[in-house]
């Protein structure tokens, strides 16, 4: 080996994981796949509808297990158009947005398809007019955040 | 608060990768220069406290081990996201100001040349189950607020790339930065499109290296230059960033926790005209949409004139200098990035900043931000303690 040369020892993580949803997630995932409908909480005393289901409102520290049917329709509040390609993430170009579903008091982050994204910048300056969006879900819902997307109305 | 003051500063420079040295190598190499300069010894030292921030970005699963410095003394490794370096200032702070240590040697770490997936270990940092799945990374968040601003307050793709090409024409100055390059806005709306609306250029890079800073108990100052804690003030915010959308008052785009933490910090300083009486700003602004959050929370601008602010920084020089050291656009070993807004702010008020150095700075401010910016913190260094 010579001085100047500098040695690397490559290494790699691949651990993995079971992460536990808890409560509140659990029922709101079991929602989506029997009922297919998007369930936010809120505590009983008629605060906030917090969409997707919390355990409780960290805000106040109070339990929210008072559960609310929202949606299916809902509006966009902001997106991004992902159009590079990212390691591990889907291909671009695609849209992602935080919607407030009909009902809720939070948004909540999804994506959304229906967009015309030939043209980029028309299709932002479009998405910039918070157009109304709707749930659609997969056929065969497994009980996971990934069970719907929005598309345009 | 007490008084505190920093005196002494030390900076490994900034990378992508430093292949020539050891994790311990880079952190030894920070906390020696910091020691030189505040003229202490390790055995003058009260409690050694490391920052260091996602495992995962290093692939190191004991960091506390790599930041873990001298013998026979206490020892804490913080965590805090992107505030972990500004964290572990505090903590240093609350050791003094609660009179349990004299003098604190602060270190923080970014290590990630060592990963060759970071993005992948970016997007491991949302919510395992109801985000994950979703393209969530840095450069996407920055993107979903950017979008919002633009609506909101009349901000154009122009704006985000003049702020970046602002941050990187400073780090010309800096020997420390890591990305040194005469980018213009134009280099910028050319560079690739990430994310409407982020381009590569307006994207911070991912640096790495190591920062260190000396601090203590106003009497240890000695014949040192200090730069002293005139107020600092850590805030946190819900972490759901839905939850934000609708709030009244401080929505999405408003960096609540970071306009708390001003309100403290300044209270603690004295001060009530913050664009008069800051005459530097080193932001923790990882995308140019983070800095225009950045101005209303810090008392610069009303939110709506924001877009006007940024024109008029090009224009008038009575307004604070921004990110002087090119800010992270320069250089972001996030663990210690925000370590070095601090370090930055204390070279330019003790007048070691070299080429970057602004004319007069009896006042400084350097801000944090971590997470889904559900940490800030706000630390006012200046030339004379606050009494």
């Amino acid at each position: 080996m010579k001085n100047d040369e500098f040695v690397t020892i490559p290494g790699n993580w691949n651990f993995n994981f079971n992460y536990f949803a808890g409560e509140s997630a659990s029922r709101f995932f079991r929602e989506l796949r029997e009922n297919r409908r998007i369930m936010g909480t809120r505590t009983q005393e008629g605060g906030r509808v917090l969409v997707p289901a919390r355990a409780f409102d960290d805000e106040t520290m109070e339990p929210t297990d008072d559960w609310v049917a929202v949606g299916p329709e809902g509006t966009l509040e902001t997106f991004t158009i992902i159009t590079a390609a990212f390691p591990g993430l889907p291909e671009p170009p695609l849209v992602m947005g935080y919607v407030t579903l009909d009902g809720a008091d939070t948004a909540l982050i999804n994506f959304i398809h229906g967009v015309d994204l030939s043209d980029i910048n028309a299709a932002a300056k479009s998405l910039s007019k918070l157009p109304r969006v709707k749930v659609e879900f997969i056929d065969n819902p497994q009980g996971r955040i990934t069970d719907f997307s929005f598309r345009l109305v | 608060m007490k008084s505190a003051a920093i005196i002494g500063v030390g900076q490994t420079g900034y990378r992508r990768s430093h292949p020539d040295k050891s994790s311990r190598e880079l952190i030894w190499q920070a906390a020696r220069l910091a020691l030189e300069d505040a003229g202490v010894g390790i055995d003058g030292i009260d409690v050694i406290l490391a920052g260091v921030a996602p495992d995962g970005l290093s692939g190191e699963n004991s960091v506390e081990r790599t930041g873990m410095l001298g013998r026979r003394k206490p020892f804490l490794r913080v965590n805090t996201g992107g505030v972990t370096g500004s964290s572990t200032v505090f903590a240093a702070l609350s050791y003094i100001n609660s009179g349990r240590a004299k003098a604190v040697l602060v270190v923080g770490l970014e290590r990630m040349g060592q990963a060759t997936s970071s993005q992948q270990v970016f997007n491991t940092i949302f919510d395992p189950i109801y985000e994950k799945d979703f393209p969530l990374t840095t450069i996407t968040m920055a993107a979903l607020r950017a979008s919002m601003l633009m609506r909101l307050y009349g901000y154009t793709e122009r704006h985000w790339a003049e702020i970046a090409s602002r941050s990187f024409r400073n780090a010309l100055r800096n020997p420390l930065a890591h990305l040194r390059k005469d980018i213009s806005p134009e280099d910028v709306l050319a560079s690739q499109l990430l994310a409407w609306p982020i381009h590569r250029f307006e994207a911070c890079p991912m640096s790495e290296g190591a920062c260190a800073m000396v601090i203590v108990a106003p009497e240890h100052v000695g014949d040192r230059r200090p730069a002293w804690v005139q107020g600092a003030a850590s805030i946190t915010d819900s972490y759901a960033m839905g939850d934000r959308i609708h709030r009244p008052g401080a929505t999405l785009v408003d960096l609540l926790s970071l306009r708390l933490a001003a309100g403290k910090a300044y209270g603690q300083a004295g001060i009530t005209r913050p664009r008069d009486e800051l005459r530097v700003a080193e932001l923790y602004s990882a995308f140019s949409s983070a800095e225009a959050m950045a101005y209303p929370a810090l008392g610069f601008c009303a939110p709506e004139d924001g877009p006007a602010f940024v024109e008029a920084q090009f224009t008038d020089s009575r307004l604070p200098v921004f990110n002087p050291s090119g800010g992270p656009q320069g250089a972001n070993p996030v663990s210690a990035t925000a370590m070095v807004r601090i370090a930055e702010c204390a070279l330019q008020v003790r007048g070691l900043a070299g080429e970057r150095q602004v004319a007069d700075v009896e006042r400084a401010v350097a801000t944090g931000q971590g997470g889904a910016t559900q940490f800030s913190t706000v630390c006012v260094l200046g030339r004379r303690p606050v009494h």
